[in-house]
């Protein structure tokens, strides 16, 4: 109660974050055009309209480019080590549930040599967001193929063409136990992007956000034809997913309707091939979140131990025949 | 062949003349350029048979590498730093098994804090890991160690490890002298397996071991290396023989005859080492270098007779054990015991810190003139560390060391030798 009664009075002194707030006074150091920039001012933006205490909220990386994220958000952060981001969150938020944690992760970070915690961070779906930043290229070791790399990717380390299918992170999310919120978005199209983080955000368990992204370093006219022609995005819609602004809806006439309870068109839409989906997949609140799985084992908040406490003492309660219990003072 | 190139192309070059049938990586700087150079030898055919298998992380190159090697293919891979630390479970797995995969390390700082620059921490990290340790003082030296080291671990069935300063020799561009396939091949013979997953002739690798024989497991370990001892100055004269290059071996002095002090060291920081002794010896100063080419087996005996009529000896390492001082230093002092030498260590180059001639004229002569402190860091800034000492004297929640000490020297500057800056 007094918890409540002192963040209450916290955000009535502390309101109207601005942008700046959320920005930290270091200068990015990503290449120009580079898709992070955009998750960046997305993140931002969602921090400002959500009104995050910056000191209430974290930012949890691994390495690679954009694990250097946290360095440029004005809020907690914690660049950590490679493939590591998803169990260095779940510390952070096992110990502190009120605070929001992001992890953002690249596909070398979380799909190559973190894949093992990705699959049971998902299985654990604690409420954290978290955003694959894909760009299909290992950027910060300059240009070798990861496993999201199409095939025929020609890298440094397969210099006639990757020979290999690449793993597909929504279909792998998708299949995981306990998957409760798998969502894609694009870099060049912010609106979506915004839209579809603030719903991630909201959803109570772990939100897995793939973003496709530009890096106008190593795969400069990766997404060119995309960009171009917006009819080859696939606009996912639902009452229950996104809404699109008229502007939006204008230019992005590929649209289907898709209800994030379907898991099995989730699934189809996610092995899409041709174009790209951009919308909720799946999403799924009533599946339960670790947080509150561990709370059913073993009471951890003081009014939960009081509850536990006075059950407990009920049970060997003898009330005098001849008197009504009287309520304690 | 003459050539001018990189020091990771001059090494990727070398390991396919080598032939290795089996060579799988994850990039980490600054070992990527040596893991593309071999990917492109492979995939345009030069380097045929050959599989590149661009793995998912360091663990899997090691996982794949004991399982390609028990399967009978040479096998290489390379890696760094965190890379090196990631795969340690499966490193000790190559030696226990006796596999002679040969890995290069390109040396580079252990985090945290991130540091993608050179020092032995890696490297160092794994010297009781069972591995063969040999550390090269430059590219051209890193070439041959590399087509020696194949030689070495197939005789002995043992891995070994070849070590080279991350960027400073990685990414140097030399002349070097590369060899052609047709003295590669009659240096090197085919791999013939000690052990081998052979249907004709069936075993399993990977036993259990209980209290039984475990131990006399890993003396054999100990033996085996205590046997390469011999073998490594041999293969050296071997290779002197056929390429006419001095390579390799325990240790090699400079200047050491009648030297009063010697300076121990590993790596490439030797050469800047003998220019700063020459300086000296012009000098008049009686001083010298030796340089550790193999660092595991230790040469106890070789370092033993080097020192052995010196009055002083500093160990200059770019390793430290943390709440001990150095690494190396603690070895070659077993090679002192009942030697009456004085031992000076000196802790240098973490992270990349430059190591200049001027610093180490500054230590070298407070060590000659036997006003060096026992453990010393060349080139600490007393100032940027004395202020953080100060905070948290100060404060109980001072906050992540890292981050102040950026603060405080401007943030986002790296942090460079400081003027200021005293041993």
């Amino acid at each position: 109660m007094s918890e409540n009664l002192s963040a209450c009075m916290m955000r009535m002194v502390e309101t109207d974050y601005a942008l700046s707030d959320y920005q930290s006074d270091i200068a990015p150091r990503w290449c120009v055009g580079c898709g992070d920039t955009a998750i960046l001012t997305a993140m931002q933006k969602l921090c400002r309209d959500e009104q995050l205490a910056p000191e209430k909220t974290v930012c949890v990386s691994g390495i690679g480019c954009s694990s250097r994220l946290p360095h440029y958000m004005n809020a907690y952060g914690f660049h950590g080590i490679h493939g590591r981001a998803l169990p260095v969150a779940e510390g952070v938020k096992i110990r502190r549930p009120d605070l929001d944690v992001f992890v953002t992760t690249g596909d070398g970070d979380c799909t190559s040599i973190g894949a093992a915690h990705w699959i049971h961070a998902i299985r654990y779906n604690m409420n954290m967001t978290v955003l694959l930043h894909d760009n299909q290229i290992y950027g910060l070791t300059k240009k070798q193929a990861s496993p999201t790399s199409p095939i025929g990717q020609k890298s440094n380390t397969t210099p006639f063409g990757s020979v290999l299918l690449p793993l597909n992170p929504l279909t792998v999310t998708l299949g995981v136990a306990n998957v409760s919120f798998v969502a894609q978005a694009v870099d060049w199209i912010p609106d979506l992007l915004y839209d579809i983080l603030k719903k991630a955000f909201h959803h109570r368990g772990l939100s897995f956000v793939r973003i496709l992204q530009r890096c106008p370093e190593f795969m400069q006219h990766r997404f060119d034809d995309y960009v171009r022609d917006p009819s080859k995005m696939r606009i996912l819609t639902h009452g229950n997913g996104l809404r699109l602004s008229p502007e939006v809806s204008r230019v992005y006439k590929n649209q289907e309707t898709h209800d994030p309870l379907d898991m099995g068109r989730a699934l189809a839409i996610a092995a899409i091939a041709d174009e790209i989906p951009v919308g909720i997949l799946y999403n799924d609140p009533s599946v339960p979140c670790y947080d509150d799985l561990r709370a059913g084992e073993r009471p951890s908040t003081p009014a939960l131990v009081e509850t536990v406490l006075r059950e407990e003492f009920d049970k060997v309660t003898i009330w005098p025949d001849d008197a009504e219990p009287v309520a304690a003072e | 062949m003459i050539k001018q190139t990189e020091g990771s192309q001059a090494v990727a070059e070398a390991v396919a003349l080598c032939r290795p049938e089996v060579i799988c990586a994850y990039p980490i700087s600054p070992q990527t350029h040596i893991v593309e150079g071999l990917g492109a030898l492979v995939k345009a055919g030069d380097l045929a048979p050959c599989e590149f298998l661009n793995v998912e992380s360091e663990f899997a190159a090691m996982s794949v590498a004991i399982g390609s090697s028990a399967a009978g293919a040479r096998t290489y891979t390379a890696t760094a730093s965190q890379g090196l630390l990631f795969m340690v479970e499966a490193v000790y797995n190559a030696s226990g098994l006796g596999l002679p995969i040969v890995m290069t390390v390109a040396n580079r700082a252990i985090g945290a804090p991130i540091n993608i620059w050179n020092d032995h921490s890696d490297s160092m990290s794994q010297r009781d890991c069972g591995w063969i340790q040999l550390f090269a003082e430059s590219n051209q030296e890193a070439l041959d160690l590399h087509i020696q080291a194949f030689k070495l671990a197939e005789e002995m069935s043992m891995p070994v490890m070849v070590c080279m300063d991350g960027f400073i020799l990685t990414h140097a561009y030399e002349q070097v002298d590369m060899p052609d396939q047709a003295q590669v091949d009659a240096f090197l013979p085919p791999y013939e397996p000690r052990q081998v997953l052979d249907p004709a002739e069936p075993v399993s690798i990977g036993a259990m071991v209980g209290p039984e024989a475990f131990m006399e497991v890993r003396y054999l370990a100990h033996a085996k290396q205590t046997m390469a001892l011999d073998r490594i100055p041999e293969i050296a004269a071997e290779f002197k023989e056929a390429f006419g290059r001095d390579a390799g071996g325990l240790v090699r002095g400079y200047r050491i005859e009648d030297a009063e002090t010697i300076v121990v060291a590993l790596g490439s920081v030797v050469g800047t080492l003998e220019e700063t002794i020459d300086t000296m010896r012009a000098e008049g100063v009686k001083i010298g270098v030796l340089s550790i080419r193999c660092f595991r087996p230790f040469p106890m005996a070789a370092v033993r007779a080097a020192l052995a009529r010196t009055a002083r000896v500093v160990v200059l390492e770019k390793s430290f054990a943390v709440g001990l001082g150095g690494i190396v230093s603690t070895d070659v002092r077993l090679a002192m015991v009942r030697i009456h030498v004085r031992g000076y260590t000196v802790v240098a180059g973490l992270g990349g810190r430059p190591i200049t001639q001027d610093s180490l004229l500054r230590v070298l002569r407070l060590a000659v003139a036997d006003e060096l402190k026992n453990l010393t860091f060349l080139d600490l800034d007393w100032d940027i560390v004395n202020r953080h000492l100060a905070r948290e004297a100060a404060t109980r929640r001072s906050g992540p060391i890292a981050e102040n000490l950026l603060r405080d020297i401007g943030s986002g500057a790296r942090p460079t030798t400081a003027g200021k800056a005293q041993p």
